[in-house]
């Protein structure tokens, strides 16, 4: 039976513990103004002043920029994978295994909280000036914006699941470094959160193209700049929902087989 | 105590320091392999943007790799060195730190010595890769002059990239806080550097110049080595980079001194 009111409660109390955090949501604005000018910067440069490129217009492109930045930062609001591996090196996910709750979801509507804390206080106000100032491009039909913040919600249950299974591997391997970064950059790369796939050589979009990673960023970001449109978004919504069913599951196994190995580190 | 003292002293602690790390052979192989493994994932990036583009303002793929070498190459000793200072916050907060204070050295030297992060390996085999690989591909002529010209700049980047992680830990001498400043301004900051500057608005290029001179870490020092141009800056500012380096880290020196005198311990 799932207990929507007990983890609710995990929603309220992560949105309060974030406002009193607030240098936490500054600095962590500050520096995702940072890659955005990087980002942008880049991408001016790369297109040096050509109306489009790949049969992106410019403007489009930049959207699709400063749409992923945004995402990311939703992306990033959650509890962090190394408190989760700090916890398990300690010892102190003992705790959390001995409550009346399930530890995934738990943090999963913990997250939501804190990420809801961060985007009315800081993402929304930011993006919305950005928006009227800057020469972007913003989808005209209603039904776009919901589909675009559908998909990036479903793209936010993928990255959750998968980031949580590679945090809990340090249940199996003491150091863990090699394969969180190999999981930092298939999240940056192939996720197309800077270069969108279409830019890709044409094997390596291929390969982007059967995982999960794209239903990140990559999805709803075409989705927003209407590079993805009609019929097409349900196709990519199907396939999003397939990986975050997937990596649920995923994530289920891997916490089964971590709860039941509790490696005991000293005394 | 004397210079030659300080050296024996700092070799007789870090092997220490060594030896610790590599007890734990799986952990130290894990860590390499993933320093270079997100590096290389950089590299990748770089290198689909470019498969479109050709060029990112002006500067070609090798020619980027080169200039991304130089940075890694420079953090590599960073690392080594300073790139503990960033968590000073938790010894000032544990009340750790005062064992620094009660030994008859240098404060700052016993705390730089503190630490050598055999992770830096990883750096070292990922940048001399790149450096030989973009030598052949650009048919780079490296002659004495610009092999020392290399050696002084990548001095001169440490001194700046270390300069700035000792500025951010002395911010916790009067905040208590410094690891978090490195996160959200050093770390963004040092991947900016990672592309040429010449594609960031002026302002940004004017900062990076002359307030906090990440510009002279890679991008003047590569741009000379590889004869290419900066625009809005002086031709061959890069060879000012050593000495930028050397004014940097003693302002950021005196800070730290001075915070230091500030310092009261915590607790009762």
């Amino acid at each position: 039976m799932f207990r929507f009111r007990l983890y609710w409660t995990f929603t309220k109390k992560a949105f309060l513990r974030s406002a009193v955090y607030r240098f936490d949501v500054w600095s962590r604005l500050g520096s995702n103004l940072i890659f955005l000018l990087m980002w942008g910067s880049i991408w001016t440069a790369l297109y040096a002043g050509r109306e489009e490129a790949g049969g992106v217009s410019f403007e489009s492109m930049l959207t699709y920029i400063v749409v992923s930045q945004f995402l990311t930062g939703v992306n990033g609001a959650g509890t962090p994978l190394w408190e989760i591996q700090e916890k398990v090196r300690t010892g102190d996910i003992s705790l959390e295994l001995m409550r009346p709750f399930d530890v995934p979801l738990r943090y999963l509507f913990a997250d939501f909280g804190s990420v809801a804390f961060y985007i009315l206080t800081a993402l929304l106000p930011l993006y919305t000036v950005m928006f009227i100032f800057m020469d972007l491009t913003l989808p005209s039909a209603w039904e776009t914006w919901a589909l675009f913040i559908v998909s990036a919600f479903i793209g936010f249950l993928i990255r959750y699941c998968i980031e949580m299974s590679f945090g809990l591997l340090s249940f199996f391997l003491v150091e863990t470094g090699g394969i969180v970064d190999v999981f930092y950059f298939a999240m940056s790369l192939l996720s197309g959160s800077v270069i969108p796939l279409w830019f890709f050589p044409g094997w390596l979009e291929t390969m982007a193209l059967y995982l999960p990673f794209q239903g990140i960023y990559y999805i709803p970001n075409a989705i927003f700049i209407g590079k993805i449109t009609g019929e097409e978004i349900l196709l990519s919504l199907g396939v999003q929902l397939f990986w975050a069913v997937s990596s649920y599951l995923l994530l289920r196994f891997v916490w089964n087989r971590a709860s039941q190995k509790v490696v005991v580190q000293g005394g | 105590m004397s210079v030659v003292k300080y050296f024996d002293l700092y070799f007789k602690l870090i092997s220490a320091g060594v030896r610790a790390q590599l007890q734990y052979r799986f952990a130290f192989v894990m860590r390499i392999v993933g320093l270079i493994t997100s590096y290389t994932g950089t590299a990748v990036t770089m290198w689909i943007m470019l498969y479109q583009f050709q060029e990112l303002g002006s500067w070609t793929f090798y020619e980027m790799l080169f200039l991304f070498a130089v940075a890694v190459l420079s953090w590599g000793f960073c690392i080594i060195l300073f790139f503990h200072f960033r968590g000073l916050d938790t010894y000032i907060l544990n009340g750790t730190f005062d064992r620094f204070l009660v030994r008859p050295i240098n404060p700052f030297f016993h705390f730089m010595a503190m630490k050598f992060d055999v992770g830096a390996f990883g750096q070292f085999i990922f940048s001399i890769g790149i450096f030989i690989w973009v030598s052949f591909e650009l048919q780079l002529d490296w002659t004495i002059g610009k092999s020392l010209f290399l050696l002084l700049s990548v001095v001169g980047g440490i001194l700046i990239q270390g300069g700035l992680l000792v500025m951010i830990s002395a911010l916790a001498f009067w905040t208590t806080k410094s690891e978090q400043f490195y996160w959200v301004a050093m770390f963004p900051a040092r991947n900016l550097t990672n592309y040429p500057l010449v594609i960031y608005p002026k302002a940004v290029q004017w900062f990076t110049a002359f307030v906090i001179p990440f510009g002279f870490v890679n991008y003047f020092p590569a741009a000379v080595l590889l004869e290419k141009e900066t625009p809005f800056f002086p031709e061959n500012i890069g060879y000012y980079s050593p000495l930028v380096g050397i004014v940097f880290f003693a302002i950021a020196y005196s800070i730290w001194m001075l915070g230091l005198k500030r310092y009261k311990s915590t607790g009762s």
